[in-house]
């Protein structure tokens, strides 16, 4: 039996968290999937849980009206350690700009940019191995 | 020729040509005179002048050395050293130190110094334009630069969506649910279209030129909402326009569109569920000098911090699926091109009023 994920899908649009969601339970991979439609809703979720959230996966959007995502990544680096530990972060966009690629990169909390329309079999790879 | 909105400063410590120069040309020209160069530098930082004269001799300070030092602090005005003997060298200093447009000869000749006067200011003129044109010129890269990072956003965005939506679609067995998916790809699809209409809207605004005609604001109306009034979700909205037009109101027609056409699907897309009955309320007051058009809804409101960033390019308040945060940008940017203005008050959960002012043209 390949490996199960708890994911949050953080993503303005209604379309992605959709398909995401559908995606990541049909492949399997997905233990749950909570979706939130903005990057301050997720935030004061994660701050909520604190300590008793299970281990993790964000799929996180960059561009959204509001908070963006990286600006959710500068808040998340606030939160305490013991929190930050159970969460692994990649960063989810249909970016082609050199510069969000470079910042994205060297962001110590996101730990790839995968490119849109999410690669399922992708994933499941990066996640397991 | 009289061009009183030339405005001239001109420094002489005798008296006497101060008042024959005003006296030749106080008609023709905005002057205003001192013997003093502390007081002239006093009256430069009060008021903008076009063009500024001084006389070469004068007790304490030449007026070489007088350009030379407001030429740095105010180097809008055009300089014309009035001198009674020419001497080489001191030419050469006005002219390098001072930067002096012309040099007019004492006694000076009337026509001669109104010739000098009228290419200063021509000059003067053409240097605004140019700065102008540069801060212009700087606003279109900068918003160019935006649009690209943004719109290829936009663009990429919903194709993301479709393909996303065929991968999943690939992954299903049963026939039957293909036809969710389908629906899902349409509506991504339309909003992509709607980004590229509002583009050329955009395009056609900033770009396009102006042609003025006589507007028949019914008819207008009339045409606006016909195209929106097969949308599904204008069915729940009730519209009602009060539209009272008094002689001939001239303006670009087809930036009103763009205005009417924005703020109405606004109101349409952005309407509450949560109660009973929709309605816009539109009405518009022309008159030959102005027209004072209000946009009413009881949608979702704006919330007080959205409040002043709506019209900025690319903003989007609210974590909606609908709108790509270029509407509002376009229709401010169309009032802005028809010199009027536009005041909004909204109360979240209330509703939104749009109110705005526009002169005409042949006003």
């Amino acid at each position: 039996m390949t490996a199960q994920f708890d994911f949050i899908l953080i993503d303005d649009s209604a379309f992605d968290l959709f398909i995401y969601e559908k995606l990541i339970i049909k492949s399997g991979i997905g233990n749950s999937v909570r979706p939130f439609n903005s990057a301050e809703d997720a935030l004061e979720y994660l701050t909520g849980e604190g300590e008793s959230l299970p281990p993790t996966v964000i799929l996180l959007d960059l561009q959204m009206p509001g908070m963006n995502g990286f600006e959710f990544i500068d808040k998340f680096d606030l939160l305490a350690d013991q929190v930050k530990d159970k969460i692994r972060i990649y960063m989810l966009s249909s970016t082609i700009d050199t510069r969000d690629i470079d910042k994205a990169k060297a962001s110590d909390s996101i730990i790839d940019l995968l490119s849109k329309p999410l690669e399922i079999g992708l994933l499941k790879t990066i996640l397991t191995t | 020729m009289t061009d009183k909105q030339i405005r001239i400063l001109y420094i002489d410590d005798e008296e006497h040509n101060l008042q024959s120069f005003k006296a030749s040309f106080r008609k023709q020209y905005n002057i205003t005179t001192t013997t003093s160069v502390v007081e002239a530098e006093g009256f430069m930082e009060q008021k903008e002048f076009h063009v500024v004269l001084a006389d070469q001799r004068m007790p304490g300070m030449t007026g070489t050395q007088f350009f030379e030092k407001i030429r740095i602090r105010f180097p809008e005005p055009i300089r014309i050293l009035i001198t009674g003997h020419t001497d080489i060298s001191a030419a050469i200093d006005a002219i390098n130190k001072g930067e002096v447009f012309r040099f007019i000869d004492k006694p000076w000749d009337y026509t001669y110094v109104e010739n000098a006067i009228t290419h200063a200011f021509e000059i003067f003129n053409t240097r605004a334009e140019l700065k102008q044109r540069n801060l212009d010129l700087e606003k279109a890269y900068e918003e160019l630069d935006k649009f690209v990072y943004s719109a290829s956003h936009d663009l990429r965005a919903p194709l993301m969506s479709v393909l996303g939506i065929v991968n999943l679609a690939l992954m299903e067995d049963k026939v039957e649910s293909q036809n969710e998916y389908l629906d899902l790809i349409k509506q991504s699809v339309k909003k992509l279209d709607t980004f590229i209409i509002n583009i050329i809207d955009y395009y056609k605004n900033a770009r396009g030129v102006a042609t003025m005609t006589p507007i028949n604001f019914q008819e207008l109306v009339n045409d606006v909402t016909e195209a929106i009034r097969f949308l599904p979700e204008f069915e729940n909205v009730e519209m009602t326009t009060d539209i009272t037009q008094t002689g001939v109101f001239e303006s670009d027609v087809m930036k009103l569109r763009i205005i009417f056409n924005n703020l109405i699907s606004n109101a349409v897309k952005f309407q509450d569920p949560k109660k009973e009955k929709s309605f816009i309320k539109l009405s518009i007051h022309a008159t030959p000098a102005n027209t004072l058009i209000t946009f009413e809804d009881n949608g979702l409101g704006i919330k007080k911090d959205d409040l002043e960033k709506i019209f900025k390019m690319f903003y989007r308040a609210g974590a909606t699926n609908s709108g790509s945060g270029i509407g509002l940008y376009i229709v401010h940017e169309a009032i802005n091109k028809l010199e009027g203005k536009i005041k909004v008050t909204s109360t979240l959960g209330e509703g939104s009023i749009f109110e705005i002012d526009i002169p005409s043209i042949n006003k």
